[in-house]
């Protein structure tokens, strides 16, 4: 068995295992990260794409607020080319108790929350789509970003700092010795193959799995309390700006225009497993419901998918909530050297996309502190990989790159504009990559068609480049078929329906393949 | 409240973004992305490419500017989608970004050319006849040097208009001729009037100008949205109060913009001027058909031994009413009609004027071209001008609007 | 004015099921329009005519298992329109695709008797009863050793894993990429389509491919062989290559739907038929239990059209003629049509394996034995808007699509007492 040795082990691909990595990498730390799948295939992936003002906790959790406030200042200058600068607002609807904006606006000047109130007619003429019975509007410098550039911008900038980076690599057990966690084992889910890790410490970043980890190493009592939410993405912008409903934090009250979609969310659902990705239909029915309160018509536009992610609420054990939205959304940093008397692990859980850095920042410290080691964090100033210039993206770049290559470029997903070189490159820098895999890191598939022409041209490519068997190749094929199908079903009506019934005959009929040799 | 609200928004041409299935139909009648790589197509450019697209970010794909407004894809869409009217109002984006070039403010404007080509017709005719100042005018202006143009009449049709009176039969008919009529082809309007003085129409000619679909096609919104409700004013006060009056055109193109492509292009879908026009004007072979459907329509037509190949060009077909043409001229006895298949001729009103263009537009033509070559018709029969102008061009063919055949065939 | 037009029939749709029961209406002496919001699948479909795949196992016999279908699925359409009419709406079909305006150009295979099987863009093999002289050669008993040609150039057809595929199921294959170069980089099967009607570019591209050929028999081609004289092309490629050669169908646009579109809507006009392109149906006008006239969607004006018989040839949950919209209700969208086999309310109308056949697959508008929807008497209804198919798990799209407007078109005939058979 191979086995690896490091000063920092961490467990978990999410943003905030990435964040400490990075952050681990730029202090000088010998670095190496696991995660059971693909990087941010778990909560981080699942997310609703919005890089908080603060304003949506302001009334509520001030704490956290303020955390959102600070981090989005610094995330929009190191991670400037991951987010896109929408801008938020947040409007009084007829369902919003009228009271609530001027708490809002009270909450706001108390956390720092830049906000300003907008005449209703503004709000109308930047939002056209938006319910024309709001009955006040305020800015906030709320953004969307995309996780996926954010953690493999991570990855990339902790790579570049000497970290190895392990994705499909799933720890197994956490290795003790007496009361010193000294490693871990980890294996290949794809190939069964396991390596053993020895670390000086171990970061247990697994989110909502972090629980699990921690009884691993025979730590008890970290609650982690999965809250499941659905988010449903629909086809196009209905708004630019990130919406939000001006009333205590609930369900379905966000809408967030990120990349090509919008994306309404979210439920909120106790669970005991985090790899619970359920959507029930009442959970569909409200969404849709809420949408319609923002957007008039939203039930009318095309809804192109469904997922779930599962929060990592960190239970203090003292009190059982039953409304996960009830605990604070504050972090927690574990140091179980002083809470268990257990040397070489730390756990981080809880908290937000948004306050990811800040997380890693206090872990990192926490790692420090046992390594006897003082060394300043840097992650406040120093840019991520491709963040340099400080530019935002914005929504017509692909569009933008593809008309400069307009007779040169062959394009093999179109609605998400994904070249035959960019997945050429993919499929060579990840061989054993599934097509999921490849979506993650081009968007490819993600658009209205939901892979209905490109994946039979991924898998063409894919076939001629990487040499794989043709069984393989269907395999790649169907399970992505599938893949899609997961997100699809419970939302499947009207525009995304008649999508889906093409795909069914390009799929059955054209290429048949339901009767492809096994 | 909502409700009309939200089917206005589902059903505008961004709202229609969401009917599309990638199917491909529209590429397959595209006649501009067939012959050229410049056009990407109008899937890409449309519903594709407009999900990119965020107001008020500058406009990044200048290709949009390549599709001719011809309205194919958006008429063989199966599912609605309302793909040419994407692609306008993108290349209106494109302009206010990037500025209209001074070729585009001018062959835009056909009132404002005619009135200063029509009392120096035949100065104008020469010059425009000349090789050198058409070379002139390519270097000066980007109009293409062998683009088709039409002669000016020297005379104005609104004049011989407002020298007669109708007889009054209590069925009126608003009649809105359009520049092409005016300038160009005037004895086109009198055909049309006389036709429908024969079926017993009292005609009225009010005092109007130009629709604003140059303006508009070649992303002049503003200037357009102006013009077009200017137009709209004239023909509404010309009906009077009285509901069984109609307005009726032969300028195909003319008549789809009051019809239909101000209120979904231009965003003048409240206008409440507008609307009413729109749903009173007819084309003049949608009118005669339905008259004919009634038993209302004469038909002491003589004979007229000819083979006549008739074209529907792109914006008639955007009327979605088939070819009423086609049934009209099969009721003159001796005449051989044959339907040309072909969708477009290239022209697509100023698209093919443009020296950028030019080879475009004849390339696309050249199916159309073939067939009507092929056909044995001795003339084309067409609604359009712009269209007719483009096709003698391609063929050296005459070529004529439909009334002419029933106008001659009435012997009127 | 009331902007009402009259005719005999009207028919809603241009797809094939559509424009077959048109054709068969005005051959038969009546005046017909056909009303559609836009092209039908032709243009994307593989342009074979499938009449029964798989049932559920890989049929040999269509013929026969049309039978057994008909008996163990009473609401299936091939019950409704009973084998015999298959075989005649066959018949008919490929005499009318002779008689079309491509010359040399026909259908051909087993048909009823015999189901051949074809490869697909994947390199499954895919069944069907009758292809485009263009696809014939492909049929894979006859195949001995088989080049698989496409280029980097068409992203919508890859050689290598169409070749692997056959291999694995036994076919000597092997792929040919060729390079070619194509003005567009998002080129598809049309684009090239075009080109091959050019018999210089088809030189060009011959002399290409030729040096790269071994000792196959048979080449397949992404199915671009041309849009204007097919056959002539396929003779021509032939002879240069000299092989075997045949088309492989894939991903829309389809060039061989598209030449069926042209054939099946020429049909129409010679016929003397009427097609509106562009006009989408919004409602019906009612009068008891008939529909008096259908009113489109036209620039600036609704349009109505009266007729005694209306035939809704509009597609099923793919062409958007029946919806199922966001609050889980199905219905018919133009005249408000009960439906039949949609899940009840509660009932899961998908299911989580994507390989299941899901519960609403079957959903059609409801009709009786002639083809009649229920509560209206003088709609007859073909195509894929008929309930009790799962067409493209079945491999029966096609074969539905023309029997069932070939039998629609026969009972206007009976039922309005002037048959359509007369002229036929
Ligand atoms: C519905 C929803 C919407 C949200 N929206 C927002 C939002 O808009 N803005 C915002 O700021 N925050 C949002 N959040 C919160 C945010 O998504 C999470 O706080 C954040 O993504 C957590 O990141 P993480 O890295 O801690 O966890 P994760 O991303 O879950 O990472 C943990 C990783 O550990 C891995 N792992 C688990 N077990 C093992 C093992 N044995 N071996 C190796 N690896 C293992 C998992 O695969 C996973 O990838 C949302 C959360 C939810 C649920
Ligand atoms: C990509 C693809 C692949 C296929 N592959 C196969 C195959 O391998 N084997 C097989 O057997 N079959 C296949 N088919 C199916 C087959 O082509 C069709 O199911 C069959 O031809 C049925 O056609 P139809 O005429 O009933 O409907 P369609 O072809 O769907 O036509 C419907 C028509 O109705 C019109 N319409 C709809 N609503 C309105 C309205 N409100 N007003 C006016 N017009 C309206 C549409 O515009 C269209 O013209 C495939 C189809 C597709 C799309």
């Amino acid at each position: 068995m191979v086995t690896l040795s490091t000063d920092v082990l961490v467990i978990g691909g999410g943003a905030t295992g990435a964040g400490v990595a990075w952050d681990a990498a730029l202090r000088g730390l010998d670095v190496v990260l696991v995660e059971r799948r693909d990087l941010a295939e778990g909560t981080s992936g699942r997310f609703h794409g919005l890089l908080h003002s603060g304003g949506r906790y302001a009334v509520k959790d001030p704490h956290a607020a303020r955390e959102c406030v600070a981090e989005n200042r610094i995330l929009r200058r190191v991670a400037a080319d991951c987010i896109e600068d929408t801008g938020g607002m947040f409007v009084a609807t007829p369902w919003d108790e009228a009271a609530f904006a001027d708490r809002f606006v009270q909450g706001c000047a108390d956390v720092g929350v830049d906000c300003e109130e907008i005449a209703v007619r503004e709000a109308l003429s930047d939002e056209p789509r938006l319910n024309p019975r709001i009955s006040r509007a305020f800015r906030v410098p709320d953004a969307s970003i995309d996780v996926w550039k954010t953690v493999w911008a991570l990855a990339r900038g902790a790579r570049q700092h000497g970290a190895r980076v392990l994705p499909y690599h799933e720890v197994v057990s956490v290795n003790r010795d007496g009361d010193a966690v000294t490693g871990a084992r980890v294996r290949d889910p794809r190939s069964g193959e396991e390596i053993e890790i020895e670390a000086r410490v171990t970061v247990n970043a697994t989110g909502a799995w972090a629980g699990r980890i921690a009884a691993l190493a025979g730590i008890e009592g970290v609650n982690v309390l999965p809250g499941r939410g659905i988010m449903i993405a629909m086809n196009h912008r209905l708004v630019n700006t990130v919406v939000n409903r001006c009333q205590m934090p609930t369900d379905g009250d966000v809408i967030v225009p990120i990349r090509t979609v919008s994306v309404i969310g979210t439920t909120d659902r106790l669970t005991d497993d985090p790899d619970d990705h359920t959507v029930l239909e009442e959970e569909v029915e409200q969404m849709l419901d809420d949408g319609e309160k923002l957007v008039p018509g939203f039930r009318r536009a095309r809804a192109l998918r469904v997922w779930t992610g599962v929060r990592p609420l960190f239970e203090d054990a003292k009190q059982a909530p039953s409304d996960t939205r009830d605990v604070t959304r504050a972090h927690a940093v574990l140091d179980h050297k002083a809470r268990d008397g257990v040397r070489g692990l730390v756990t981080i859980t809880g908290g937000k996309l948004t306050t990811f850095r800040l997380m890693a920042q206090e872990t990192v410290d926490a790692v420090c502190a046992q390594l006897g080691l003082q060394r300043a964090c840097r992650t406040s100033v120093e840019p991520l990989p491709g963040s340099e210039t400080g530019r935002h993206y914005h929504l017509g770049e692909r569009l933008a790159r593809k008309e400069a290559a307009l007779a040169g470029e062959q394009m093999v997903c179109e609605c998400e504009l994904v070249s035959r070189a960019k997945l050429e490159q993919a499929i060579d820098r990840f061989p054993a990559a599934s097509i999921d895999d490849i979506r993650r890191r081009l968007r490819l598939g993600m658009g209205p068609c939901q892979g209905g022409f490109c994946i039979y041209r991924t898998t063409g490519i894919m076939h001629a480049r990487d040499g794989l068997a043709a069984e393989q190749a269907n395999g790649v094929l169907l399970d992505f078929l599938q893949e899609r199908w997961k997100g699809s079903w419970p939302i499947l009506y009207g525009d995304q329906l008649r999508q889906a019934r093409l795909d069914d005959w390009i799929f059955q009929g054209v290429l048949d393949v339901e009767h492809l040799p096994r | 409240m909502t409700d009309l609200l939200e089917l206005a928004e589902h059903e505008s041409p961004r709202g229609s973004l969401d009917h599309c299935v990638k199917c491909t139909i529209c590429e397959t009648a595209c006649p501009v992305s067939n012959v050229t790589p410049l056009f990407p197509g109008p899937k890409y450019a449309g519903p594709q490419a407009e999900r990119y697209r965020v107001g008020g970010e500058p406009s990044v794909d200048a290709s949009v500017d390549y599709c001719s407004g011809c309205g194919i894809c958006t008429q063989v869409c199966p599912q609605g989608v309302k793909i040419a009217e994407l692609n306008a109002r993108a290349r209106d984006a494109l302009k206010r970004d990037r500025g209209v070039p001074v070729r585009d403010r001018i062959i835009t404007r056909p009132t404002a050319l005619g009135r200063l080509g029509t009392p120096a017709a035949g100065l104008a005719n020469f010059a425009l006849g000349l090789r050198p100042a058409r070379i002139a005018a390519e270097k000066l202006l980007g109009v293409h040097r062998d683009a088709p143009m039409p002669r000016f009449a020297g005379r104005r049709f609104s004049r011989w208009a407002r020298g007669r009176t109708s007889p009054a039969t209590g069925r009126r008919a608003v009649y809105f001729h359009g520049c092409g009529t005016e300038y160009y082809e005037p004895e086109t309007g009198e055909q049309v009037v006389a036709v429908l003085e024969h079926n017993g129409f009292e005609v009225v000619v009010p005092s109007q100008d130009c629709c604003g679909l140059p303006l508009q096609s070649s992303g002049l919104f503003d200037d357009a949205r102006r013009t077009v409700l200017r137009l709209a004013r004239a023909l509404d006060g010309a009906l009077g109060g009285d509901p069984d009056t109609v307005i009726v055109g032969n300028a195909t193109s003319c008549t789809l913009m009051l019809k239909r492509e101000a209120r979904e292009i231009l965003g003048l879908e409240d206008d409440p001027v507008l609307k009413r026009v729109s749903e009173r004007v007819y084309d003049i072979c949608e009118l005669l058909l339905e008259l004919h459907d009634r038993g209302e329509l004469r038909t002491d037509f003589q004979p007229v031994h000819e083979t006549v190949a008739y074209h529907a060009p792109c914006q008639q077909q955007g009327h979605f009413i088939g070819k009423p043409a086609l049934e009209l001229l099969a009721l003159v006895p001796g005449l051989e009609v044959r339907e040309l298949t072909a969708r477009c001729c290239g022209i697509a009103g100023t698209y093919g004027l443009k020296a950028e263009k030019y080879e475009i537009a004849m390339a696309v033509g050249r199916e159309l071209f073939g067939q009507i070559e092929g056909s044995g018709a001795g003339s084309v029969a067409c609604d359009s001008e712009t269209c007719r102008w483009q096709i003698t061009h391609g063929t050296g063919r005459p070529s004529a609007h439909p009334i002419e055949y029933l106008h001659r065939a009435y012997g009127l | 004015m009331n902007r009402e037009l009259h005719y005999d029939a009207v028919v809603i749709g241009a797809g094939v099921a559509g424009l077959v029961a048109a054709t068969r209406l005005a051959q038969g002496g009546a005046r017909v329009c056909v009303l559609a919001r836009g092209v039908g699948s032709t243009h994307l479909a593989p342009g074979t005519v499938d009449v029964l795949g798989y049932a559920p196992d890989a049929v040999r016999e269509p013929g026969p298992a049309l039978e057994q279908l008909a008996a163990s699925q009473p609401g299936h359409p091939y019950a409704l329109v009973g084998a015999g009419v298959v075989a005649d709406a066959l018949d008919w079909f490929v005499a009318t695709v002779q008689a079309g305006p491509l010359p040399g150009y026909g259908y051909v295979g087993g048909g009823l008797e015999l189901g051949g099987r074809y490869p697909s863009a994947l390199g499954a093999l895919r069944p069907s009863a009758l292809v485009p002289v263009t696809m014939a050669a492909g049929e894979a008993q006859q195949l001995g050793r088989l080049c698989i040609v496409g280029t980097p150039a068409l992203r919508d057809f890859h050689p290598s894993l169409c070749a692997a595929n056959l291999a694995a199921a036994g076919i000597d294959a092997r792929a040919v990429p060729v390079e070619l170069e194509l003005d567009r980089a998002d080129a598809n099967t049309l684009g090239v389509a075009r080109r091959f009607d050019d018999p210089g570019w088809r030189a060009r591209f011959c002399a290409r491919l030729a040096p790269l050929l071994g000792g196959e028999d048979h080449v397949g081609l992404p199915a671009m062989l041309g849009l204007r004289d097919p056959f002539g092309a396929l003779a021509d490629v032939e002879q240069r290559l000299g092989r075997r050669v045949f088309e492989i169908p894939t991903l829309p646009p389809s060039v061989p739907g598209m030449r069926l579109y042209e054939i099946l809507s020429s049909a129409l006009r010679a016929a003397g038929g009427r097609l509106v392109l562009g006009a989408e149906v919004v409602s019906g006008r009612w009068s008891g239990g008939r529909v008096e006239a259908v009113v489109t969607r036209a620039a600036g004006h609704d349009r109505v059209y009266a007729a005694p018989w209306f035939v809704l040839a509009s597609g099923g949950f793919a062409s958007g003629a029946i919806e199922l919209d966001s609050h889980w209700t199905a219905r018919e969208r133009i005249l408000g049509l009960p439906l039949r086999g949609v899940p009840p309310a509660g009932e899961p109308r998908f299911v989580p394996e994507y390989a299941s056949e899901q519960p609403l697959a079957r959903a059609g508008v409801a009709v009786g034995g002639d083809l009649r929807a229920e509560g209206a008497d003088n709609v007859l209804v073909c195509g894929a808007a008929l309930p009790g198919a799962a067409p493209w798990r079945e491999h029966s799209g096609e074969g539905i699509a023309l029997a069932s407007a070939f039998r629609v078109a026969q009972v206007v005939g009976e039922l309005a007492g002037s048959p359509a058979e007369a002229t036929a």
